[in-house]
């Protein structure tokens, strides 16, 4: 399997080779935020185009098909005429903290995406503590959120923003606690081993019964978290308009636009990561021949393949399901998912204890 | 222990409500989609022959209407689309007659309630079909109905004999 | 009836009684009037706890109100009618606590017609700028557009009301406290199916209060129609509830025709009451479609509009109209139906059935749609009566109110069906009332589609169509409840006052006490299952 690591070392030695290593590093750093920059920026429109087909098909219509071929740019004219837009100065609010907001969204979300290990040997972020790090980071959008709502001085907003503070602190415990459970069974806490960990299987595959019950509850509160429906009550469209980002425009807007969407990513990848081993190949144990052709398929295929079933589950919840009231969704949290989580870690640590899983 | 029984069985048949709709929409998913696409099914779009698209007036092959400038239309109609303007001529018997110099129909404050065209004596008005009337101003929906140089058709004895 | 007359008669000697050609009417001075209006409501005889309508009045010399009493027990109506000579300060007592209904009704008189409510807790007007002047359908209202030119500056909304007390003088409260949290919602709002605002206020996510307002798509129609003949005034009453544009229609020509004594041909109603039932059917399903959306579900929507795109085409079909069809006239319908029509009909109605297993799959089992609207939104039947609110959505609340089987009309007495009615009254046995309609509308459907007699399709009126005097009152069943249009004629081509008892008015008036104590979510909910349509309201 081609490991993507023979690319980075190569271009980390070139550089070493022409200018002194403490260049070096900062050459590499800008480097990195650039492709980063840029993989999240094509991700976020890749996502919003395939968003809008699959919704279209879920709804019996066609979708974007004007610009290009079957509407492929229909996103990138999307973002021209977001970033073309005047962002419109709004009276009575707090000009810095309104400001501000989108970008500690847009940021928080950038540092969790960094956290992602996307192919074999090509992963920013790796280190000891690293899914507890990005469970950190991730939560950094709420304070976002939250400005944005407080910061807009409008009724609306600030409902929106209440409401996804209790939400989101509410579904941080279940993702925090399936995770856990996850950890428990693989027993590290560095994303790349928990990869290498799965050479063998995935770990739902080998966590049977904790497991399974833990990638569900971590689907539910992973769309839960990214506000998305049937969980998308911070931005009721039906009940407050557009909920903590009613008052944006242009740009602003669309940095909470694409947070939404690369925070959907997240979400898909961590599960990936987690659950379905990463960019790890579908192995059978004992199947030789069978093993060896996935192996010739490239780990970033897998990856983004395993994120692409995700999110296309995750879309699919959306376009299903109506949306929950706020006492209904704290309620499935904290009467349902928190001690069907507790339970299941504790399920997991017997598992562990005892040697139950394969 | 009733409770607890119920609880899981609330539980199970939620989630099952949820996965039966999920099977639904994703059957729809792999269904053939309805959007039609507007322009370019233009040539095989066509409307209900009753619709009323705008209000015209019919003419012959001669340029001949049949509008003999009476007014009903005019006064029937609730909404004041309708303007005739017309004057006195007097024609080689020496009568006196009404002819129609133009019909001023607002196509933008129609309410296409076909009071006009049911009123008229002569049938002389009809609805056409179409619906392709996006205009950038206001003044451009006001039609002139009666067409250029046309005139009232002669009584149908006398309008037989140049065509036979 | 008779029993009742000779015991009013005997009671209050100060009232008159007159008999119409369908009605009685009992004529008394204001100072009787709460009086009778006490005894109507209680008596044992009488049980008139339905105020079907209100209508304000200006007789010339006088100014005063005809009330249409109904009893749902008993079923009889009445007229009462009240006025005073007075024209710059003009009071009448309120019956305001007596039928909920009366509230609002009383806020559109006094806005119509300056009519002061002695005892109405809350006199502002309801359709009108605050700062209009002048009393529109009043008879001496100076139309001049100097006096009321187009403002440009937005109308302050106060925060205070008055009432005005029966010995005369005023006095003032204010409706929200200063610590209230009041959030607008409208009267641009996507949960509002329109221009219609809600003032709100909040504890939290918890309602406490709601203020209507009415009146942004207010077009004066009633006033419209008082210098339109009949026939001209027809296409107004398609524009009313756009979505029931048939049934208004309807019960406009069965008015007039009632009052000229026309027969409509056997065809023509055969027609007429299909129409009718598909109009119903397009509305259900576009009720089910932004209920759904209401609710989040965005796809279920789009599944409605495309089943209602199909009832659209057969009405089209036909009418020449999709959602305003303009195809009843006086008399009977303006075409005869398409050759297509009964091909069309049959073959919908062996299309929407699984459709609806689909919704139901989607939507009425939803564990999440089932959280969100049962228990949401309580009406007790009597509230549903004290409040006027018929329909599908008085009928969830367990009072059988539907029009077609009190007071048949059309062949609907010819026809087999059920009257969908449930006693919960909370917002998802509104919404599975409707569903259940749409079943029983496919039923009536099947009965008729084969069995349109042959015939004419309308018989000839006079060119100039004038009404005998009298007052003529008929209802039909919208898609949203009772829809009926009253008419006072002098016996001129115009009506001299007609009024039109609105199906959504009374489903706005209760939204306060069904919203108070429930979530921002669940007023949504409630709007939705409710579905009011605001030009309704409006009018």
């Amino acid at each position: 399997m081609f490991d993507f690591s023979v690319i980075t070392q190569w271009i980390d030695q070139l550089l070493r080779g022409v200018m002194p290593d403490a260049a070096a590093t900062v050459v590499e750093c800008v480097i990195i935020g650039l492709c980063l920059l840029l993989g999240y920026s094509v991700i976020a429109l890749a996502l919003i185009y395939v968003e809008r087909k699959v919704c279209a098909w879920f709804q019996c219509r066609l979708g974007p098909n004007r610009v290009g071929p079957f509407g492929v740019l229909q996103s990138v004219a999307d973002m021209i005429k977001m970033l073309i837009k005047e962002i419109i100065e709004i009276k009575h609010v707090d000009k810095f903290l309104f400001g501000l907001a989108p970008y500690i969204v847009i940021v928080a979300s950038v540092a969790a995406f960094a956290c992602l290990p996307f192919a074999k040997g090509l992963q920013v972020l790796d280190f000891n503590v690293g899914i507890f790090f990005l469970i950190a980071v991730s939560s950094i959008g709420i304070v976002g959120i939250l400005l944005a709502g407080w910061a807009s001085n409008n009724k609306y907003s600030l409902i929106g923003a209440m409401r996804s503070g209790a939400q989101m602190i509410s579904y941080e415990l279940s993702i925090g606690l399936s995770i856990l459970t996850m950890v428990v069974l693989s027993g590290t806490l560095q994303i790349s081993e928990l990869v290498e960990g799965q050479a063998d299987g995935w770990l739902l595959f080998k966590g049977h019964v904790p497991a399974l019950i833990a990638f569900v509850i971590y689907l539910v509160a992973g769309t839960a978290e990214t506000n998305r429906g049937p969980f998308d009550l911070p931005e009721a469209d039906s009940e407050l308009t557009a909920g903590y980002h009613t008052e944006y425009s242009g740009m602003h807007f669309g940095f909470f636009y694409l947070a939404e969407y690369l925070n959907l990513f997240i979400v898909a990848g961590v599960a990936t990561t987690l659950f379905l081993g990463g960019w790890m190949p579908l192995h059978v144990p004992g199947w030789e021949g069978f093993n060896q052709v996935m192996d010739y398929i490239p780990s970033i295929f897998w990856f983004f393949g395993k994120v692409g079933v995700m999110i296309f589950v995750i879309m699919w919840f959306k376009w299903t399901f109506p949306r929950l009231r706020i006492d209904q969704l704290l309620r499935l949290e904290w009467k349902y998912l928190l001690p069907i989580n507790l339970l299941n870690l504790l399920l997991m640590v017997i598992v562990v204890v005892y040697e139950l899983h394969f | 222990m009733n409770k607890v029984i119920r609880y899981l069985v609330n539980f199970a048949r939620g989630l099952r409500s949820l996965l039966v709709g999920m099977r639904a929409t994703l059957r729809v998913f792999f269904r053939k989609k309805t959007t039609e696409c507007y322009p370019e099914n233009r040539k095989t779009l066509t409307m209900f022959d009753r619709f009323r698209g705008e209000l015209v007036m019919l003419h012959d092959d001669q340029n001949h209407h049949k509008c003999t400038a009476c007014g009903i239309c005019e006064m029937n109609c609730p909404n004041s689309t309708i303007r005739i303007t017309s004057e006195m001529v007097t024609d080689e018997a020496g009568k006196k007659k009404k002819v129609l110099t133009e019909y001023r129909y607002d196509h933008g404050s129609c309410l296409f309630c076909q009071l006009c065209v049911r009123t008229c004596a002569q049938q002389a008005l009809g609805f056409l079909p179409t619906f392709e009337h996006a205009v950038f101003t206001r003044g451009k929906l006001i039609h002139k109905l009666n067409r250029e140089g046309s005139s009232l058709a002669p009584k149908p004895v006398a309008a037989e004999s140049p065509t036979a | 009836m008779m029993m009742l007359k000779d015991k009013i008669v005997a009671r209050m000697p100060e009232v008159r009684v007159e008999e119409g050609a369908s009605l009685l009417t009992l004529v008394t001075p204001p100072e009787q009037y709460r009086a009778l209006a006490l005894f109507l409501r209680d008596d044992e005889e009488a049980r008139f706890d339905f105020m079907v309508c209100m209508t304000g009045m200006d007789w010339g010399d006088s100014l005063g109100v005809v009330l249409l009493l109904e009893s749902t027990a008993l079923g009889h109506r009445v007229y009462v009618q009240t006025g005073t000579p007075e024209r710059d300060e003009p009071l009448l007592p309120t019956v305001s606590d007596l039928w909920e209904t009366a509230n609002l009704n009383e806020r559109e008189v006094y806005d119509f017609f300056g009519i002061r409510f002695a005892g109405h807790p809350d006199t502002r007007r309801l359709f009108l700028r605050n700062d209009w002047v002048g009393h529109p359908l009043r008879k001496d209202y100076n139309a001049d557009g100097l006096v009321n030119p187009v403002r440009l500056e937005s109308d302050e909304t106060p925060d205070d009301t008055r009432s005005f007390l029966s010995g005369g003088g005023e006095e003032t409260r204010s409706l929200f406290d200063d610590e209230e949290y009041v959030v607008n919602i409208g009267p641009q709002h996507p949960a509002t199916h329109g221009v219609l605002r809600f003032r709100v206020a909040l504890e939290g996510e918890i309602v406490k209060k709601v203020d209507v307002h009415c009146g942004y798509i207010h077009r004066g129609i009633e006033k419209m129609c008082e210098s339109l003949t009949y026939p001209q005034m027809l296409p107004l009453a398609d524009r009313l509830d756009y979505l029931a544009a048939h049934q208004h229609r309807h019960a406009l020509c069965l008015c007039v025709e009632e009052a000229l004594q026309v027969e409509v041909p056997e065809r023509a109603m055969y027609i007429r009451t299909i129409m009718d039932e598909l109009n119903r059917l397009s509305s259900h399903l576009l009720f089910w479609s932004t209920l759904c959306m209401d609710l989040g579900a965005l796809t279920a929507f789009f599944y409605g509009f495309r089943d209602r795109e199909k009832v659209l085409d057969i009405m089209e079909e036909t009418t020449g109209g999709r959602l305003i069809q303009h195809y009843n006239v006086i008399g009977g319908v303006t075409a005869d139906i398409h050759p297509n029509f009964t091909r069309r009909i049959k073959e919908f109605i062996k299309y929407l059935p699984p459709m609806l297993k689909e919704y139901n799959e989607v939507f009425t089992g939803n564990v999440i749609a089932q959280q969100r609207m049962m228990g949401v939104g309580v009406l007790s039947q009597e509230d549903a009566i004290s409040y006027g609110v018929t329909g599908p959505s008085g009928r969830a609340s367990g009072w059988a109110c539907d029009v077609r089987k009190r007071r048949p009309y059309g062949v609907y007495d010819k026809v087999d069906f059920k009257e969908i009615v449930h006693a919960e009254g909370d917002s998802f046995h509104r919404y599975l009332v409707r569903v259940e309609e749409i079943v029983e509308s496919l039923h009536i459907l099947e009965q008729l589609v084969d069995n349109i007699p042959p015939g004419e399709f309308a018989v000839k009126t006079k060119p100039v169509i004038k009404l005998p005097e009298g007052r003529y009152f008929k209802s039909v069943e919208g898609s949203r409840g009772e829809f009926g249009v009253y008419i006072e004629s002098r016996g001129e081509k115009t009506p001299y006052r007609l009024k039109f008892r609105s199906t959504s008015f009374p489903l706005v008036s209760v939204v306060p006490l069904l919203a108070r104590g429930s979530k921002i979510a669940d007023l949504i909910a409630i709007g939705g299952t409710l579905d009011y349509i605001v030009p309704d309201v409006d009018r």
